[in-house]
């Protein structure tokens, strides 16, 4: 069960340095060997200003969030149905990101299986002036167990 | 050598990003992005610990289908900016998929020396089935000449180019073409937990809607 009083929660920012290692990772971790995420010349000719982290990169930020704490209900539970991202610019290595966490929906729809609880997180991040760099909305659903 | 660019000139409405096949989905791939992402979420790497839920396996964790859909888009558009991406994930993702990556050119506009290409995009797995949907905003330069202006600092080349989509009839269909979502290949408890209702949308909207292709 979700927690009802969930609604509005927001984590206190977290600060997250965007290593080169890490975007390293990321992208081999995907099997994703675009230079760009790279090699910095390559990147930089490519128009961005160092190595870029891969579109879904804030991916990793998310960990920052204890979806427990937030919401009730363990990752292992929920099962993530939507995203979307909205970058005001490419993200990249060595870019610092003061991410939050908020909880902007707790609610319950008719499923295919009878009702499911929906719980929607969305994540900001800044970076050390302000700027927005990047938002994310994650919409899960409660998974259904076996007795179900 | 300096990358090739995708100029917004060259895009029409209806082109087709190139199919691109991933290498099958393995345990090595699942450990390696859990490191990548710092979830260890125990259904995604602890083999008895998925068995012990009903699952088969353990299983992928869909962002690593939408991190293929970013590639995707990023081979594609080289030099572009994702502006903006929205993705929903229809089916389960298991060890041993072979994904493939498609997207469409779903429409382009210009306005203010600003210039805009919008994607769908989706993957497909070995099965021909839909795992993953979306659509991608990206922001490219016009032209050679409206990036050469950008970068010794004058203003852009300004052509306005209204949205395609809006003007074509009929527009083309939102979803790609695929099969519609059934439940995965499995039984119980990961049957019921695939076919979780996506958040912001009817329930209706599990199924793409492809009407359209519905009488086929």
């Amino acid at each position: 069960m979700l927690d009802r009083s969930a609604l509005g929660r927001t984590t206190p920012p977290t600060l997250n340095e965007v290593e080169r290692g890490a975007i390293r990772r990321f992208a081999e971790a995907l099997g994703d060997y675009n230079p760009i995420y790279f090699d910095a010349e390559y990147a930089r000719a490519s128009g961005y200003a160092n190595v870029a982290a891969p579109p879904s990169f804030p991916i990793s930020f998310a960990a920052g969030s204890d979806l427990r704490e937030l919401v009730g209900v363990s990752s292992r539970n929920l099962l993530l149905g939507e995203v979307s991202f909205e970058y005001e610019r490419p993200i990249v290595a060595g870019d610092r990101l003061l991410v939050t966490s908020r909880v902007s929906e707790i609610s319950e729809r008719p499923g295919p299986a009878g009702r499911v609880e929906v719980a929607v997180i969305e994540d900001e991040g800044r970076d050390e002036e302000g700027q927005v760099v990047f938002r994310a909305r994650r919409s899960y659903v409660v998974r259904a167990t076996r007795e179900s | 050598m300096p990358p090739r660019k995708l100029y917004f000139e060259n895009v029409r409405v209806g082109d087709e990003l190139p199919a691109m096949a991933k290498a099958a989905i393995d345990r090595v791939q699942l450990a390696r992005y859990a490191a990548a992402t710092n979830d260890y979420n125990p259904l995604n790497v602890d083999e008895p610990a998925a068995k012990a839920v009903g699952m088969p396996s353990v299983v992928a964790p869909s962002t690593l289908a939408l991190g293929f859909l970013g590639q995707l888009v990023t081979d594609w558009a080289r030099g572009g900016q994702v502006k903006k991406s929205q993705a929903r994930f229809t089916r389960m993702l298991w060890p041993g998929d072979t994904l493939v990556c498609k997207g469409r050119v779903s429409d382009r506009w210009g306005e203010g020396g600003r210039y805009y290409v919008e994607l769908d995009v989706w993957a497909e797995n070995q099965k021909g089935e839909l795992v993953v949907r979306g659509t991608v905003l990206l922001k490219a330069f016009y032209s050679f000449e409206d990036e050469t202006r950008f970068r010794t600092g004058q203003p852009p080349l300004i052509v306005t180019v209204p949205r395609q989509a809006t003007l074509a009839a009929p527009p083309p269909a939102k979803a790609p073409p695929s099969r519609e979502p059934e439940l995965p290949p499995t039984k119980a408890a990961a049957g019921k937990a695939a076919k979780g209702t996506p958040a912001r949308t009817p329930a209706k909207a599990s199924k793409p809607a492809k009407s359209p292709k519905k009488g086929r």
